[in-house]
C-alpha cells in the first residue's frame, strides 16, 4: 500500500492506495497516522477512494489509529470508501464509529 | 466441468497469505463467479491461513498450513488445516456487540462467515484444526422458463 499526504489548512488528509492487508498496509498506516501524530497533527482524514480491500488486521489497525489519536486528543475520519471497503465497514458496524463523508471540503470543514 | 484442485503447503509466515489469497481468487473465477465474488472468496481463505497461522501454529514457522483449493462448475471449496491445538469457535466474542465494535482484532471468523456460505471446523487431537470454506454459484433459471414467461 501506498501513501501520500497532503495538508488541506489544518487537515492532514492521507491518500491511501492498494489493500490495507496484514504484515503489509496495516503496518504502513500505522506508522503513517503514527508518524502524524507525533508531528502534532490532530486532524486526520483517511482518504481511502483507492483502497481495494482490508482484511482483519487491516481493519483492526483502522480502529487502532481511531483509538491512538482519541487519546492524543485527535481525530481520524474517513473519506469516500467504496466497494469492499465499504462492505467491511458496514459489516463490522465500524460506519457507525467512525465519520465518513464523501465529500472532501466537507470532510475538512468538520473538524 | 471437472474439478480443477490446487493443493500447497505454506509455512506459518503472514508474509505469504497473498498466496494463497491469489490462488483462491483465481479457483473462484475458474469457477464462475464474478470478480466480486472472487474477492470475497480471497478474503474468506485469506482470514482461515491468517487464523491458522497466528492462532493455529503460534506463528511457529516450523509449522506448516495445508491448503487445498478446488473449483467446480457451481462452487469452489478450500480446506485450510494447521497443526494447533485448537480452539472453540463458538466460544469468539460477536465483534460487532457493544464494545466489542472498538476491538481491534477478533473479526476474522465473521469475515470467513460473511464471504462464503459455509464455513466448518473440525479439530483432530494431534492432527491440529482444519477449516473447510465453501461457496457456491447461484443457480441460472432455465432458458426454457424465461422463454415461457415471456410468451
Amino acid at each position: 500500500m501506498k501513501t501520500t499526504v497532503r495538508m488541506v489548512g489544518q487537515v492532514a488528509v492521507v491518500d491511501l492506495s492498494g489493500k490495507i492487508t496484514i504484515g503489509e498496509g496495516d503496518v504502513v498506516l500505522r506508522d503513517k497516522v503514527q508518524e502524524l501524530l507525533e508531528q502534532g497533527q490532530k486532524k486526520i482524514l483517511l482518504n481511502l477512494e483507492k483502497v481495494s480491500y482490508m482484511d482483519s488486521a487491516g481493519i483492526g489497525e483502522l480502529v487502532a489509529c481511531y483509538k491512538r489519536a482519541r487519546e492524543k486528543g485527535g481525530t481520524v475520519k474517513l473519506l469516500r470508501p467504496s466497494g469492499k471497503v465499504e462492505d467491511l465497514l458496514q459489516l463490522t458496524k465500524l460506519w457507525e464509529v467512525f465519520e465518513i463523508f464523501t465529500d472532501e471540503p466537507q470532510a475538512n470543514a468538520s473538524f | 466441468m471437472a474439478a480443477t484442485t490446487v493443493r500447497m503447503t505454506l509455512e506459518s509466515d503472514v508474509r505469504l497469505v497473498d498466496i494463497a489469497h491469489a490462488a483462491s481468487e483465481t479457483m473462484a473465477a475458474l469457477a464462475g463467479f464474478d470478480e466480486d465474488d472472487a474477492l470475497n472468496v480471497g478474503i474468506a481463505v485469506r482470514e482461515a491461513v491468517i487464523n491458522a497461522m497466528k492462532h493455529g501454529n503460534r506463528a511457529d514457522r516450523s509449522k506448516k498450513v495445508g491448503i487445498v483449493l478446488q473449483a467446480t462448475g457451481s462452487a469452489v471449496k478450500a480446506r485450510v488445516k494447521d497443526q494447533g491445538v485448537g480452539f472453540d469457535p463458538s466460544a469468539t466474542a460477536d465483534p460487532t456487540a457493544g464494545d466489542n465494535v472498538l476491538n481491534t482484532s477478533g473479526r476474522g471468523l465473521m469475515l470467513m462467515r460473511a464471504f462464503v456460505d459455509h464455513v466448518d471446523f473440525k479439530f483432530r487431537e494431534g492432527r491440529g484444526m482444519e477449516v473447510t470454506l465453501v461457496k457456491k454459484r447461484a443457480a441460472r433459471k432455465p432458458k426454457t422458463i424465461l422463454a415461457s414467461a415471456r410468451s
